[in-house]
């Protein structure tokens, strides 16, 4: 338009480039939290819902409040949400420990089998979650599979008891996370600087001190990012506590999930959602502090 | 350093490739189970390997055969499993086509542009993705049940919608930030306005981000379970609430089967993903 | 080219959207639980009447409350346990469809009208009734009778048992096996089954619901679980049995509701016409191998269904079968406890 200026035309282009983002969160993210954080004060309706009163009991539920006269001081609920953090922090370790030699492995080849590699690895994460939960089960169950293999080559005489434990939890979630831990670390350990090992190496460094001392430290990004970003998922999950787990390992997601569709206090779940999404912000200021604090040391 | 075939490096190499096929055995040994159950004849146990059959694709499209109802009891029907796959994909195309155009737009916005909120934006972005899925999902349904929106696939596109297009920005920001502006500045010297800067110059060039973002948003929608679940109403169930459904109730080895058949398309939208990708502007 | 084939897509998709959106003549919209109905009756009435009928299932009755108190519109027929029945009753949520003026209301068992809200049928019909007992491995375990032999064989073999993943139905089995009743409000009471299902725990190896794969492979040797898997036992005599305990068990019975805002009423009640038909109860029996309310339905069931002591029992064991009613504000001694058990 004749008299508009470059800069009026630039701000409208902003602004229609990031009116519907800002639309959507608007109403269907931070409005819908919003109300999550409400209902967390607010009392449970009889058959499900809320009543519109003041009740603040539903955080000292989660400290371990007794419910009346009958209870005393019980901290179950904290205990759950050590559980979740216990199960989150192990999935984060061991997925870890599988996905780093992993993403040298895939960086050691030539391009051409690399990518052939890559798709391999991401493919089995475009199937169904739950199917190949169930899958872990019809692996880890008495007569499963890895039993009855273990048995027939005689290395056992009875089936191992795998399933219905932490170790089915943990096992199940590491699997479905690997790509989450897998990717990130991979694009780090692909942006290694090898003129700095092959400068550690010719120093003098024997491999350990070169691994301990240089590679660590120049992946130390990849690996922060990977955790965080399994961890965060983990430790909200319900689906593989209750398939694998037997339902005997309870992760605070099971009490939520129970909160809405079983027991109708939805105030108390929320309170409880509300737990799981601060630990998540803890971690993830954490994370950026320390992200922040590690690019001022290269600067400087 | 790759030349030197020493011994020493002859052994990293056979560790490292010994430990890369345990991983990708890890990775495929529960789906090799799946592909090879769904061939088992026996409808009760899985586990238990009584022969080979067709059977089970062939009631996916069939229908059970008619003796009795012991057939029935181990298949549904082929009329409900196309209403669930349909309406699956119904959902993950309208969202990640709609979550596509949102996130390429945000990533377009704040690549291009210097603005006072373009901080903020960024973490904002970023805080669907990072918000577990059980909380979004319970957020949802309170606020859908609050504002008395009615619960059916339109609630749960939106649903995903809302957190697909922080996916999509990420993958086309990542394409945006590898690029060469000195295009999209010859063309706006030579007088192009922005739009035609952008179909022109800019799009061709992000098209595999673009097309990439809308793939792993479509995947990511297909697959959705927690989300879903919270906030699906009537004659909306999906391909995973149907089978966490059924799980419940124990597999069927159906399901297997159409397990694997969804596992045969992934692998060629996936195909065509890295195709596209690996395709130099 | 890639543009025309995304407008497709789209236009494609806005289609099935519509079309899940618009009103439509000749459709019913059930909500049942999971296997809950012979899915060959629902062609059959959809064939007679040239009805498009959907079913949506939901795994527990919260789940249902939930979802249409969440305003899961849409829906016509649901199929609450008798105790949610009188709760949406009380809510507002049903309408009167009135059963008993339908044709072969004299068929249905008088003491099948359980509801304390609704003791005469005017609103909603009884639909099928069982008894929540255990499945077991014959291989593993010859004969089972009762609890104690139950928790017995969990004792003396760890992980080889598994209850159900439901708060009512497993402090009900602890409530029964303190000699207490299944609907007691007393928090000593509660406390006592809670003691006791927590004594069992480690024994047990899961809370779960499919347990008919892993009874039947053998992987546990017993499970909780509805009298429904009777239809594995008779395909499998030999290899599995079902039996309700000696101590007493809780059973169920849901009944069929009209919703209040349900858009097809005329197709609900022809549906609830068409269940209420004594071959069609029958049929559906034969499919659920649980309890029919039909008196005319249970004299065409086959001799193997009629004499089974799970699905038919006799009046000394039916005495000792208790029905859940609702808890009220007192629920949150239950979820607190349960909560508890699968905390420790």
């Amino acid at each position: 338009m004749k008299g508009d200026t470059v800069r009026t035309r630039q701000r409208n282009t902003l602004l229609l480039l990031l009116a519907p983002v800002t639309l959507i969160l608007a109403a269907f993210f931070m409005v819908p939290l919003g109300i999550v954080v409400v209902y967390s004060f607010l009392e449970p309706g009889l058959y499900g819902g809320v009543e519109w009163t003041w009740y603040p009991f539903n955080y000292g539920r989660i400290l371990g409040w007794p419910l009346n006269d009958y209870e005393e001081f019980d901290p179950i609920y904290l205990l759950i949400f050590l559980n979740s953090l216990k199960f989150a922090l192990l999935t984060v370790l061991f997925s870890l420990l599988i996905c780093y030699p992993a993403a040298f492995w895939v960086s050691r080849m030539r391009a051409g089998r690399k990518g052939l590699v890559l798709f391999l690895i991401t493919l089995p994460f475009f199937t169904s979650f739950l199917i190949r939960i169930y899958a872990w089960l019809l692996l880890l169950r008495p007569t499963g599979f890895i039993n009855t293999t273990l048995q027939t080559a005689g290395l056992i005489a009875e089936p191992l008891d795998m399933l219905f434990s932490g170790f089915a939890v943990v096992l199940g979630m590491v699997y479905i996370f690997t790509p989450f831990m897998f990717l990130p670390i991979y694009a780090n350990v692909e942006k290694l600087d090898h003129s700095l090992i092959r400068a550690s190496q010719d120093l003098g460094a024997n491999p350990v001190q070169t691994f301990l001392r240089v590679i660590l430290p120049l992946t130390a990004p990849g690996i922060a990012a990977g955790s965080v970003i399994v961890f965060i998922p983990a430790l909200g999950n319900f689906i593989v506590p209750s398939f694998l787990g037997g339902s005997k390992v309870q992760m605070t997601g099971n009490v939520i999930e129970r909160s809405f569709l079983q027991s109708r206090d939805w105030p108390f779940g929320a309170a409880l959602a509300l737990l799981v999404m601060a630990s998540v912000v803890l971690v993830l200021m954490v994370h950026a502090v320390r992200s922040g604090r590690s690019r001022d040391r290269v600067v400087a | 350093m790759r030349g030197r075939r020493t011994p020493l490096r002859r052994v990293w190499s056979a560790l490292f490739n010994g430990y890369g096929l345990l991983f990708l055995a890890f990775l495929y040994l529960p789906l090799g189970l799946i592909v090879v159950y769904s061939f088992n004849a026996n409808p009760i146990n899985m586990a238990v390997w009584t022969g080979f059959t067709l059977d089970w694709y062939a009631t996916i499209f069939r229908g059970a055969s008619v003796e009795g109802n012991f057939d029935a009891a181990f298949t549904e029907s082929p009329e409900r499993i196309f209403a669930v796959v349909r309406n699956s994909f119904a959902v993950a195309l309208l969202a990640a086509g709609l979550s596509t155009v949102i996130g390429t737009a945000t990533a377009l916005a704040l690549a291009r542009f210097r603005f006072v909120g373009r901080r903020f934006y960024q973490a904002l972005l970023l805080l669907p993705m990072l918000v577990p899925d059980i909380v979004l999902g319970i957020a949802l349904l309170i606020f859908f049940v609050g504002a008395g929106i009615e619960l059916g696939l339109l609630t749960i596109v939106i649903g995903h919608v809302t957190f697909l297009s922080s996916y999509v920005f990420v993958v086309v920001s990542a394409r945006l930030a590898g690029m060469d502006t000195t295009l999209e500045q010859a063309s706006a010297d030579l007088g192009a306005g922005p739009i035609t800067t952008f179909r022109r110059i800019t799009l061709p060039q992000i098209m595999p981000g673009v097309v990439g973002g809308f793939l792993l948003a479509f995947i990511i929608s297909l697959d959705d379970v927690v989300i879903t679940y919270f906030i699906a109403g009537v004659g909306s169930q999906t391909l995973p609430l149907f089978v966490l459904a059924m799980m419940r109730r124990g597999l069927r080895p159906q399901i297997t089967a159409l397990a694997v058949l969804i596992l045969l398309f992934s692998f060629a939208v996936a195909s065509i993903g890295l195709f596209l990708r690996s395709r130099k502007p | 080219m890639t543009g025309r084939l995304f407008r497709i897509a789209g236009a494609v998709s806005v289609l099935v959207l519509a079309g899940h959106m618009a009103a439509a003549e000749g459709k019913l919209n059930l909500y049942n639980w999971g296997d809950y109905i012979n899915p060959e009756l629902i062609d059959a009435f959809g064939k007679e009447y040239g009805v498009e009928v959907t079913l949506d299932t939901y795994s527990t009755n919260e789940e249902m409350l939930a979802r249409i108190q969440a305003g899961a519109a849409g829906y016509d027929l649901v199929w609450p346990s008798v105790h949610m029945h009188d709760i949406m009753q009380q809510l507002g949520m049903l309408q009167p469809a009135n059963p008993n003026q339908m044709p072969g209301w004299e068929n249905i068992d008088p003491a099948a009208l359980r509801s304390k809200e609704d003791p005469t049928g005017d609103f909603c019909m009884p639909y099928a009734w069982g008894a929540v007992g255990i499945l077991y491995n014959k291989t593993l375990i010859p004969e089972l009778t009762s609890w104690d032999q139950f928790f017995a064989y969990a004792a003396a073999n760890p992980g080889k048992v598994t209850m159900l993943d439901d708060l009512r139905e497993t402090l009900g089995v602890g409530l029964i096996m303190t000699g207490a009743s299944v609907n007691s409000r007393d928090a000593d009471e509660i406390a006592k089954a809670e003691a006791f299902v927590l004594a069992q725990k480690p024994n047990i190896g899961a809370f779960r619901y499919d347990v008919i794969p892993l009874v039947t492979a053998g992987d546990v040797a017993a499970g909780h679980y509805y009298v429904g898997a009777v239809l594995n036992v008779l395909q499998n005599p030999d290899l599995l049995g079902f039996v309700i305990p000696s101590e007493g068990a809780t059973m169920y019975q849901e009944d069929i509701c009209l919703l209040a805002d349900a858009p097809n009423v005329g197709n609900a009640k022809l549906f609830m016409q068409f269940m209420m038909r004594p071959g069609n109860a029958a049929r559906n029996a034969e499919r659920l191998t649980n309890g029919s309310v039909n008196m005319a339905a249970i004299e065409l069931l086959p001799e193997a269904l009629k004499t089974d002591p799970s699905i038919n029992p006799s009046p000394e064991v039916r005495a000792k079968l208790q029905i859940f009613e609702d808890m009220g504000k007192d629920l949150r001694l239950y979820t607190r406890a349960w909560d508890r058990i699968k905390a420790n």
